[in-house]
């Protein structure tokens, strides 16, 4: 039976341990600062590239690849941004990260400013995150305290400060280039790209974008665990551990740290331990709210990258939601598109008109006032949204409707059949 | 020869090259797709770009098909040629069936909560998304919910704002961010609620507004001076300057049945570029002036003015003149910079020509140019005449204090020949006039010399003949007839011309181009130049010379 491997959590799962900056340093913590303070910034890339390192936000994209896209010389300050924004619904693991055991995650951060050459790095932490934007300050006042962030840390002589920045309440301000804009104090939006942030980010300077989990990895890359044990963790292309959200029907829900070579029946009924109330298992939405939904038959497959990538959905970010076969999914897909109509930042048109249409058209649905009809144009105007927008959302909000719509039609034909 | 500034000469060798739909398209290097195909003449529907403001992409109406990257490789879905730089080998499809649903399901998108009230919308036949509507879309909607509605909202004091018909393409607000650097105005709320307001909760009073209304794609920001005046398509267009100032914007005006309704600026890269001030669009006004317009000439005739032929009034000009056989210092001119190039070169020649007299004269106070880093402040000048450069080339007389023109009248001038309206606000200068035995009044409006002259005869506004300014850049251009003038009015040039036949002096011209061809024959600061080159992006003058009454100021903050 699959159990959990720790490498994240390996402080939190420990019930002696202190999140301080002193139980931290306790458990070996900053370590492996010191060590990449003794290599050059150009080798630690190398290394994180080696890892094979996928970012956690939900892209994937490789982390060392996108360090290396970091120019030099431009005369510009370069900057490393974490993405602390965690909105995607389902989502749960950075705020379990930066709620107990911070200084991991900000020990991540340091590496990664010293990696790519920043010189005050910044934290977007969603703004609801109360709790975890006070352990964050917490943390960051005893780094100040003790020298590790500031003029000299460890003696390096790499000056580097950090900020703990607040998001108001937006969804797409998790999007890189909007959480950038919102930074620089505009309207979140995402921006056109190209340029890509390494090329015109932060200020019009090059800047790295980086969830939390991605870079609380980094102490244990460029630490005593190490390329090969990292990559061990995982098939090829899928390396490290990875903090999986599961909620929904099952009966232990919460956040779990798993290798990448796990079933995801494993998960649901070893990990999650099976289904609510002894019910039979509907359906999975597999990394987040943006991904396409899975049926019971399609849940045979490790939950990594790749996996999920060949069956047509995906990892994201890991927030597997799991319901049963009493759940009513037009429900549950007009909650998710409700989502989606009320997060689109509504500057390009598709995502604009079409998360609100199809709200409407599954508004229809649950008032009973749906028809064959219906169903095809819901398809339709979702399908409208998908690969037409100018960031990912459109997708986001087009792919659960397509997968509901062909996995689950019954479903929908039931609120009007009997008419 | 070419003329230098239509486009620029390219030094490269050779320009890299992209297709369109199996048409050659030359661009220049980091150029998006978009403005490369725009610049070559083809054809792409687009909303949100613009080419004097950043690209936000945000529309989808200009997708493409990129059926080779350069390298031999398709892209994976269709891209929007506003923000896709151009590649040398390129291979973009525009008319597939791919592209036309692409373009369609936008525009889909677009119609659903839109009102679609185009019989009282003032956009109507201008409207961008009308014209891709019958174009690219389907014809019929789906959507059978009610529409988004908002309500009325003063935004401007010269632009009204209809936020139904907005389709958020923003770029109203890259306008205030990017061009005027006002920020007074932008994007509120997000989602399917995402409209346009101002920040201040106040009416915009920027003095451009008017620009915000032309790049509006839809009726949903208008002029409030046009709005329900005219169905647009009944207005006929022609290409024109304003002589609101010195800057000499280019514009359109548009006028229907002998009215002008609207100017609009025409786009200029070495003048005003896209944009012109909302002052400027108000003189559309004086060109329906009719109350004060000098409709035919006028004789006096013990004390009083009466209406008298043209052949009359020459006649008793010519009498006078004879009968006092004025010496040079006895004739002087005075002019205002409003007279075009042509005029003031013929009104010189006149003088010297008929009188031996060098002696004419203008108005030439300081004035100021803004200095700013926003392109559009510096548009605005305190010179509100369109043509004094072309005075100063022309050596026209005059000083910022008038001494010159005080000191030659104090020898008692005997015949006053006035062109326009010089000097309104110097009484000193009118009183000294008032004795003379002949004053001759040349213009289009009444004003104090028609009331003290002896003849006067009627002129013909700039919106009604065809003449050239220079402008403050010292830019020649030139304007066209738009309107047919009063039945009895002639323009000035040609006044001038008839006037010196009077007096026995032959000047052959029947024709502007023939009186400019003179200009640049006779004149140093205009050799070189031909009414034909002047084209409609106009000519700088080949010997500029620095205006010392010019006076750089910053912006007002
Ligand atoms: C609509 C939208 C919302 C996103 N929200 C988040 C988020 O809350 N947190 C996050 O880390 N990444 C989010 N992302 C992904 C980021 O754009 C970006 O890819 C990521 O932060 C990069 O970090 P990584 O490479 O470490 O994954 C979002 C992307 C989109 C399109
Ligand atoms: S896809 Fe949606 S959220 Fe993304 S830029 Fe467009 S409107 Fe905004
Ligand atoms: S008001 Fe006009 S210019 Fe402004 S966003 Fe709407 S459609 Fe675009
Ligand atoms: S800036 Fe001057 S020339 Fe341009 S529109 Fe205004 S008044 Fe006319
Ligand atoms: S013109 Fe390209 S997206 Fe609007």
């Amino acid at each position: 039976m699959a159990e959990e491997t720790l490498v994240l959590f390996k402080n939190i799962r420990n019930p002696k341990y202190s999140k301080s900056l002193e139980g931290y340093k306790k458990a070996g913590g900053y370590q492996t600062l010191k060590k990449v303070f003794g290599m050059k910034p150009n080798e630690v890339v190398q290394t994180v590239k080696d890892s094979g390192v996928r970012g956690r936000g939900g892209a994937g994209f490789p982390t060392g690849l996108k360090w290396s896209f970091m120019p030099n010389g431009t005369g510009k300050p370069s900057y490393l941004i974490a993405n602390a924004d965690e909105s995607e619904p389902g989502t749960c693991k950075d705020r379990e990260l930066m709620l107990k055991d911070p200084h991991l995650f900000l020990e991540g951060m340091l590496i990664g400013c010293y990696a790519v050459g920043c010189h005050h790095g910044y934290i977007y932490i969603r703004g609801e995150f109360f709790p975890a934007i006070k352990s964050l300050n917490t943390a960051v006042e005893e780094l100040y305290a003790d020298g590790l962030l500031g003029p000299d840390p460890l003696g390096s002589g790499f000056h580097l400060d950090l900020t703990i920045h607040s998001g108001a309440g937006a969804y797409i301000c998790g999007e890189e280039s909007a959480l950038l804009d919102s930074l620089e104090g505009k309207r979140g939006q995402p921006r056109v790209k190209p340029p890509f942030p390494a090329i015109s980010g932060f200020n019009g300077c090059p800047t790295s974008v980086n969830n939390v989990e991605t870079l609380a990895c980094m102490p244990f890359i460029l630490g005593d665990g190490g390329v090969e044990a990292f990559k061990s963790f995982g098939p090829e292309n899928n390396s490290g551990t990875h903090l999986v959200s599961l909620s929904g029907h099952v009966n232990k829900p919460g956040v779990y740290e798993l290798r990448m070579d796990v079933n995801m029946k494993d998960i649901i009924y070893g990990i999650g331990g099976g289904i609510r109330n002894g019910k039979k298992l509907k359906g999975v939405i597999p990394g987040g709210s943006s991904s396409s939904v899975m049926t019971a038959d399609e849940v045979d497959v490790l939950y990594n990258f790749d996996e999920l990538a060949n069956i047509d959905t995906m990892l994201g970010s890991a927030a597997m939601m799991v319901f049963d076969e009493d759940t009513d999914v037009v429900q549950l897909l007009h909650r998710i598109t409700r989502f989606y109509a009320h997060e689109s930042c509504g500057q390009c048109t598709p995502c604009r008109e079409g998360t609100h249409w199809s709200r409407n058209i599954l508004r229809d649905f649950l008032n009973g006032n749906g028809s064959d009809e219906k169903l095809r144009r819901l398809d339709r105007v979702g399908g409208n949204m998908l690969g037409t927008t100018l960031c990912a959302l459109g997708d986001a909000a087009a792919l659960p409707i397509q997968s509901f719509v062909k996995k689950f039609p019954d479903d929908f034909r039931k609120y009007y059949a009997n008419k | 020869m070419t003329s230098g500034n239509i486009m620029p000469i390219n030094n490269e060798l050779k320009m890299p090259v992209f297709h369109i739909d199996d048409q050659p398209v030359e661009f220049h290097p980091g150029e998006k797709i978009l403005s490369a195909a725009l610049r070559n003449g083809e054809k792409i529907p687009h909303y949100c770009y613009h080419p004097g403001m950043s690209i936000v992409a945000t529309c989808r109406m200009c997708v493409v098909d990129i059926v080779d990257l350069g390298n031999g490789r398709p892209a994976p879905k269709l891209q929007t040629a506003c923000s896709v730089d151009a590649a040398e080998g390129m291979k973009i499809e525009t008319m597939n069936q791919k592209v036309e649903e692409g373009r369609k399901l936008v525009n889909e998108f677009l119609l659903i909560n839109h009102p679609l009230d185009c019989p009282i919308c003032d956009q109507s036949g201008e409207c961008t998304l009308q014209d891709y509507s019958f174009e690219y879309g389907s014809g019929k909607s789906e959507m059978d919910y009610s529409k988004r509605v908002y309500g009325w909202r003063d935004i401007g004091t010269f632009v009204s704002l209809e936020r139904n018909r907005c389709i958020q393409c923003s770029r109203c607000d890259r306008f205030t961010r990017e061009i005027t650097g006002t920020n007074e105005f932008g994007m509120f709320n997000r989602g399917h609620e995402l409209t346009v307001d101002t920040y201040t909760d106040r009416p915009m009073t920027n003095k451009f507004q008017g620009n915000m209304a032309d790049i509006c794609p839809v009726g949903a920001i208008t002029e409030k001076e046009f709005r329900f005046k005219r169905r647009v398509w009944k207005l006929k267009k022609i290409r024109s300057i304003c002589t609101g100032c010195s800057t000499g914007c280019n514009i359109t005006i548009e006028h229907d049945r002998n009215e002008v309704f609207r100017l609009k600026p025409h786009e200029n890269q070495n003048v005003n570029k896209w944009w012109m001030c909302d002052e400027g669009r108000l003189t559309y006004r004086i060109m329906n002036e009719r109350k004060t317009r000098i409709n035919r000439p006028l004789g006096r005739v013990s004390q009083n003015l009466q209406h008298i032929s043209w052949e009359d009034a020459y006649r008793a000009i010519a009498e006078r003149i004879s009968e006092m056989e004025p010496t040079g210092n006895e004739v002087i001119a005075l002019t205002d910079t409003h007279a075009s190039n042509e005029e003031l070169f013929l009104l010189k020649k006149l003088l010297k020509d008929g009188f031996l007299s060098d002696n004419v004269f203008c108005p030439l106070p300081k004035w100021e140019q803004i200095e700013s880093e926003f392109f559009i402040n510096t548009l605005i000048t305190t010179d509100k005449t369109p043509n004094r450069a072309g005075a100063l080339a022309l050596k026209i007389k005059g000083d910022a204090e008038n001494a010159e023109v005080k000191k030659i009248i104090d020898g008692e001038p005997k015949v006053v020949i006035i062109l326009g309206n010089p000097f309104e606000t110097e009484h000193e200068i009118q009183q000294k006039i008032k004795p003379a035995q002949l004053v001759v009044h040349i213009g289009s409006y009444h004003n104090c010399w028609s009331e003290i002259a002896d003849v006067v005869l009627p002129g013909q506004f700039y919106s009604e003949k065809k003449v050239t300014f220079t402008n403050k850049l010292q830019q020649v251009q030139s304007t066209d007839i738009a309107v047919q003038s009063l039945r009895r009015s002639r323009p000035e040039w040609q006044i001038i011309v008839e006037l010196a036949h009077a007096l026995g002096h032959k000047f052959n011209f029947s024709n502007v181009n023939q009186v400019f061809a003179a200009m640049a024959e006779e004149t140093k600061a205009f050799s070189g130049l031909s009414f034909d080159q002047i084209g409609d992006q106009g000519m700088k003058l080949k010997q500029t010379f620095k205006d010392t009454g010019m006076k750089l100021v910053q912006a007002p903050a």
